[in-house]
């Protein structure tokens, strides 16, 4: 067996584009997902039936599908629907926004739902509006026990996004790939995706831990 | 817009038969990723120092790099370093067990230490050795509380499979793209198969729920 390592500073550029656009894609994906994903809890929570059914559906179906083929699916029923075509960027983006729209409403709506019913009442029997109880009681409370879960997911989707390289999007995963299948050096570079993905990864997860530690609520 | 859903219809032997490679790895996945997560778990908890070092580098490890990045590794680059050759499935169940053992140590660790020292403490008061109280206070208790998770695991278990479709396991994605590709009705056949897996996953994650609501006063301290 003989090791190539030279084939690793000579794509270096290539990596780093792939390394930024699995980034990008992490940061906008949560851009899109942290309000929808609001926006699906309070759906959820509507008083008129069928709105809150079609929420329900909504997240049931997205939290039990593989990523992979909500990727494959978005890539092939895009163009069919919209009758335009999309980048694989975007498809990409759309497919994992479902995806993470999903899983954010679940931790939204459990945080909310955490808070017990008897501080908003105190704070009704204080005076307080129905909306003011909300933003000034409910939610500064939610919000340390959401922070953590939503920490969590962001790592989770920063692995995920490698998924979205089966419709050729340009990310680390990719890109790696090509590089293999073009140069033949096969241990080489997928030895330097897994290290750039761990690098990567890493100081994420571990900060993932820390706000757990710091924000997570004992009872 | 029209639907044909006549390649689905004919080719329903083919996808049966990737809906059964689905579940037998999923099966296998979640056995050997409980059994061997659950050593890691043990181990990290109780084992000697070094060996802690190492199984805490390989969990987070785990949890910084994506699966489908440990599945190309295993597949591509492992037989050329070590001169195995696995088939597709064989790699697709090492690596799938090998990446999600590390979620189940981290929910066999989380699980350990919600049992409150005091109880421990009350065991040794009473005369118990060190592996009696593991295995009649801490873990009767612990598993209870680890069931919700391990529903979530198995899960992902069943979604993970569908990652090993890019190393060719002729499973129920695999085929499903292999279907899409010759009758040119991918919307039908994706659309399809995502509800098979819908229906597969969905009620695991139901029943888990189920049972846990059931039980979950035994883990109750």
């Amino acid at each position: 067996m003989n090791l190539d390592w030279s084939i690793i500073p000579a794509s270096a550029g290539a990596l780093a584009r792939g390394a930024l656009i699995t980034i990008a894609l992490t940061v906008l994906t949560m851009t899109i997902a942290v309000p929808c994903g609001i926006g699906v809890a309070m759906l959820r929570e509507s008083k008129f039936r069928p709105v809150a059914f079609l929420a329900t559906c909504f997240v049931e179906l997205f939290r039990n599908l593989p990523i992979i083929l909500v990727v494959y699916w978005a890539f092939y029923v895009m163009p069919v629907v919209f009758g335009i075509a999309f980048s694989p960027f975007i498809t990409g983006l759309v497919a994992l926004s479902l995806n993470n729209t999903a899983y954010n409403s679940e931790t939204f709506r459990s945080g909310i739902k955490s808070i017990r019913k008897g501080q908003t009442e105190a704070a009704l029997a204080l005076g307080m509006s129905e909306g003011q109880a909300f933003r000034q009681i409910v939610l500064p409370q939610a919000w340390r026990r959401v922070l953590p879960v939503l920490a969590t997911t962001w790592v989770t989707l920063f692995k995920d996004t490698s998924l979205v390289s089966v419709i050729a999007v340009g990310d680390l995963a990719h890109t790696a790939m090509q590089i293999r299948s073009q140069s033949f050096r096969v241990i080489e570079m997928l030895t330097a995706m897994a290290a750039i993905y761990w690098l990567l990864g890493y100081p994420q997860a571990k900060i993932a831990d820390w706000i757990h530690k710091k924000f997570g609520v004992t009872e | 817009m029209e639907f044909n859903f006549d390649p689905v219809l004919q080719s329903w032997r083919f996808l049966l038969d990737g809906l059964r490679v689905t579940l037998i790895l999923s099966g296998g996945v979640a056995l050997c990723s409980f059994i061997f997560g659950t050593l890691v778990g043990l181990a990290r908890r109780y084992g000697p120092e070094w060996l802690r070092v190492i199984l805490v580098f390989y969990i987070d490890s785990m949890r910084a790099i994506p699966v489908l990045v440990v599945l190309v590794w295993v597949y591509f680059a492992l037989p050329a370093i070590t001169g195995w050759n696995l088939p597709p499935f064989w790699s697709a169940l090492f690596a799938l067990s090998f990446h999600l053992a590390a979620y189940v140590a981290e929910v066999i660790r989380a699980g350990i230490e919600s049992v409150r020292p005091g109880q421990v403490r009350a065991g040794l008061a009473l005369g118990m050795s060190g592996p009696q109280i593991v295995r009649m206070i801490v873990l009767p208790q612990a598993i209870v509380r680890m069931m919700p998770a391990f529903g979530s695991l198995l899960s992902l278990a069943i979604k993970d499979t569908a990652i090993a479709a890019v190393i060719a396991v002729p499973e129920l994605m695999r085929r499903a793209d292999a279907v899409a590709g010759q009758s040119y009705a991918p919307v039908e056949v994706f659309s399809t198969v995502m509800i098979i897996y819908f229906l597969i996953i969905f009620p695991v994650t139901r029943a888990v729920d189920m049972v846990y609501k059931r039980i979950a006063f035994l883990g109750r301290s």
